[in-house]
């Protein structure tokens, strides 16, 4: 039976298509993978599924009943779990399990004592070995991951089971205790579907796989017509388009930044060097450690231990304000959150950093500070009526322009930037890229790229750096084979092990 | 700052037409001299509240500060000018000292400052006694009492508070940073500012102007007494809010601060010159507060409601073009 069933939806957004006429069916008692590219659309599905988001055109089917808008009481026969643990951290495990007490089990008055003793055979279910009473905040991340599915499937009232990537903080043994459950709902004749980038869990737990991208459904068969090689040539798709590179044409200058063994909360054993005039792309999924790492170096983390030398002179780490002095810029991932000043102006925005160069006795002088804006308005193409407007009311790309502008007027020699493009469109995407690019060329600047996007990251780097699991687990050059590195960001060993040493081969390579 | 301005001048207007009393050159002269008081408060309230921060131990730095003033002058014999110089130092100190426990042991403004009143007070309960300084020395009483021509003396301090305050917030890298901080701390840091040292330095000047407040207070009085600013905190950051500096940081002007002081000191004074019953005064002056503060908030709410309802006009019409 088909328990969910997606017809022909088309899902867009300003300037992209994210969906596009997709037909996707579920059947009961099968466990369905969905695998893709960041960005593939997958994300995009599971909120038209889950009633989130509004399809622009199709339908969606729950049960065989066609779905009215999104919020409508039929999407509660969709449970989902989320890729990000989304708990209430003050609150016990067991009332995080029942909440929001809709379930007939509770009327009345709540009591604590009561609900504990309902929570437990759901813990004794799903192998979480914590007590009820204890605070969600207390339990291993390991067991709020399952956690959450257990307070998805608490309603047995569901026809389809959605798991975003329930893996990326388990353990192996964690996650195979995630499997025997899932197996057993699957047994009890509901569908799963099951999210992932790990290929091997894929083909160790599914039963049909359908592969994504540019939001469209490339394919769809039974698990056993598949083989790793092919899923991540379909995934990835060898289209022609849109291969312009950019990473910086020149040859590599001085020694820039010197990273030496740099440990950290979520990074282990981390090295690397990068040369004036050439982007180093970071890749690996997300919660490799690689946003950690920089933030890290920038000194807005604890190193544990290690050193990072910056323009052959030892770094002090932990001083953000040294940093920036030093020419060692972080543009961090969360714009919103971390990058703009929202509710100050785009001049205030621009000069924030170098206040000093327009300050006199008398002040910061208004005049210098507003040439200073318009200069970087001009210069990095943003598209606004004038600067006194609040940076919150652009545009996410004008946003990163801004940004990017503030930290070239700083006049940096290490510039991080911390997927750069995440939410902006894909014509200002192609701005972004050239405007990296020429900077490295040109400003004789060293340039580090995050990114999840490995399209992204493939046209901008000169080298590729690759971390699992806050470890290094790759180096490759420029335009490396994607095969090659999809391997080593889910950690397939034996391509890592032929890429170690990356010190050793850098120096090879020149 | 243009709104909050007008509905200033309008409660003036109405203040001098339902009484007759209220232009009276000794009642404005008397309205000022006290909203001096609650001005500069405010005004130093408005820098913490910038960052999104706020002190409630201020009344009792000033009474803290203007007992030692006392004491160090009548009971130690100490010249005037120099123990008045002291106890602006200790003020300093003591904010000092707040800031330094918010920001180093990462700690909420509100709860620490609220904990640090009761040490500030108790250390003046300790050293009065309960008793007030008395004789204090006739040289530095007009420095409350004076005027310098039509101005009471208070009131120019607070306006040369307000003017440092109003350089430093407008014109320095130090007042952009604290703007910056208010918007987001985290971001601030990103961009390499020195956080904790500007969280430090607002505590400071806040403790610097209660500090002054506290004496011109006792200058006033011609006595210390540990009962000084006891309705500060709760006035100051209300005279701020009215003044529209927002309690989660990054917006407004202190300016505003003062407006909203003087606000709160024009509705008090019509409660008394209109004869409100005694016993209603507090109840009163407490709800026009609350009304002022919620002007903006209103006019926003209402701004949206309109918006909402355009948006469902315009989407009927669409639906019903499309059934069409």
């Amino acid at each position: 039976m088909t328990a969910l069933e997606a017809r022909n939806i088309t899902k867009l957004f300003p300037g992209v298509v994210a969906l596009d006429s997709v037909d996707i069916a579920f059947e009961s008692g099968r466990i369905h993978c969905i695998v893709g590219e960041n960005g593939a659309g997958k994300s995009t599905l599971i909120k038209c599924l889950t009633g989130v988001y509004q399809p622009d055109d199709g339908e969606i089917f729950i049960g065989g009943r066609k779905c009215g808008p999104p919020g409508s009481a039929i999407f509660k026969k969709v449970a989902y779990v989320p890729q990000e643990i989304d708990l209430f951290p003050n609150m016990s495990v067991a009332e995080n399990l029942f909440l929001p007490y809709t379930q007939s089990y509770f009327k009345g008055l709540i009591s604590q004592r009561k609900i504990q003793d309902k929570a437990w055979p759901f813990l004794e279910k799903f192998g979480i070995k914590v007590a009820p009473d204890q605070l969600v905040k207390d339990i291993p991340i390991s067991s709020q991951q399952l956690l959450q599915v257990a307070r998805a499937t608490v309603n047995e009232d569901y026809e389809a089971l959605m798991l975003d990537e329930p893996t990326t903080s388990l353990t192996t043994d964690d996650s195979a205790v995630l499997f025997n459950i899932i197996k057993r709902i699957k047994a009890d004749d509901k569908a799963v579907i099951f999210i992932s980038h790990k290929l091997e869990e894929v083909f160790g737990l599914g039963d049909e796989i359908t592969i994504m991208r540019n939001g469209e459904m490339v394919s769809h068969s039974r698990i056993d017509q598949m083989d790793s090689a092919s899923v991540i040539t379909q995934m990835t798709g060898r289209t022609i388009d849109q291969n312009e590179v950019f990473f910086a044409r020149r040859a590599p200058g001085e020694k820039l930044l010197e990273v030496e063994h740099l440990t950290g909360a979520r990074f282990t054993d981390v090295s690397f060097t990068l040369r004036a005039g050439e982007i180093l792309g970071f890749y690996g999924l997300v919660g490799a450690g690689r946003t950690e790492l920089m933030q890290a170096i920038f000194g807005h983390l604890a190193v544990y231990s290690g050193t990072v030398k910056l323009r052959g002179i030892p770094h002090k780490l932990g001083d953000t304000s040294h940093s920036v002095s030093q020419g060692l810029i972080y543009l961090p991932e969360e714009r919103k959150k971390y990058g703009i000043l929202p509710q100050l102006s785009i001049r205030e925005n621009v000069s924030i950093s170098v206040l000093d160069r327009i300050s006199s006795i008398f002040g910061i002088s208004p005049a210098k500070e507003n040439a200073l804006a318009d200069e970087v308005i001009a210069a990095y193409d943003v598209k606004t009526p004038d600067s006194q407007k609040a940076i919150q009311f652009l545009s996410g790309g004008n946003q990163q322009k801004v940004i990017i502008g503030r930290a070239m007027i700083c006049r940096p020699k290490v510039l991080v930037f911390d997927e750069p493009t995440k939410g902006i469109d894909v014509g200002t995407k192609t701005e972004i890229y050239r405007m990296m690019r020429k900077l490295a060329e040109e400003k004789d600047i060293g340039i580090i790229l995050i990114s999840s996007e490995l399209e992204e990251v493939r046209r901008c780097s000169n080298r590729l750096l690759v971390l699992y699991d806050g470890r290094q687990a790759a180096e490759f050059e420029a335009q490396a084979d994607k095969d090659e590195i999809l391997r080593a960001v889910i950690g397939v060993k034996d391509s890592a092990r032929k890429n170690m040493n990356s010190g050793d081969r850098w120096r090879k390579i020149q | 700052m243009t709104a909050i301005g007008a509905v200033l001048l309008i409660m003036v207007i109405l203040a001098s037409v339902s009484s007759p009393y209220f232009i009276d050159e000794y009642n404005l002269k008397a309205l000022i001299r006290d909203l001096a008081f609650i001005g500069m408060i405010g005004i130093g309230q408005a820098l913490l509240l910038l960052i999104g921060e706020l002190d409630l131990s201020v009344g009792k730095i000033a009474s803290l500060c203007g007992v030692i003033a006392g004491m160090l002058m009548v009971t130690a014999g100490l010249n005037p000018y120099l123990s008045l110089a002291l106890a602006l130092a200790l003020g300093v100190a003591l904010g000092s000292i707040n800031g330094l426990i918010i920001t180093k042991l990462r700690l909420n403004s509100m709860v620490v400052t609220i904990g640090m009143a009761g040490v500030y007070g108790g250390v003046t309960l300790v050293l009065t006694k309960g008793k007030a300084v008395t004789n204090i020395p006739d040289v530095i009483h007009f420095l409350g009492k004076g005027n310098l021509g039509p101005l009471p003396i208070p009131f120019v301090f607070t306006l040369l508070v307000l003017t440092a305050v109003l350089f430093l917030t407008k014109k320095t890298k130090t007042g952009r940073y604290i703007y910056a901080i208010g918007n987001s701390k985290e971001a601030a840091r990103i961009l390499g500012i020195k956080v904790d040292r500007i969280r430090i330095l607002n505590y400071a000047i806040m403790g610097l102007i209660a500090s002054l407040a506290g004496i011109l207070y006792v200058a006033r009085l011609g006595s210390s007494q540990s009962s000084i600013g006891e309705n500060w905190p709760m006035n100051s950051i209300a005279a701020s809010v009215i003044g529209g500096v927002a309690l989660t940081g990054g917006i407004g002007n202190p300016a505003g601060a003062l407006i909203g002081a003087a606000i709160i000191s024009v509705i008090q004074n019509m409660i008394v010159l209109l004869g409100v019953n005694v016993y209603w005064q507090s109840a009163v002056s407490g709800f026009v507060v609350v009304a002022a503060i919620s002007f903006g908030s209103i006019s926003a709410i209402l701004r949206e409601r309109k918006q909402r309802k355009i948006k469902i006009d315009v989407e009927v019409k669409k639906e019903k073009m499309e059934a069409e």
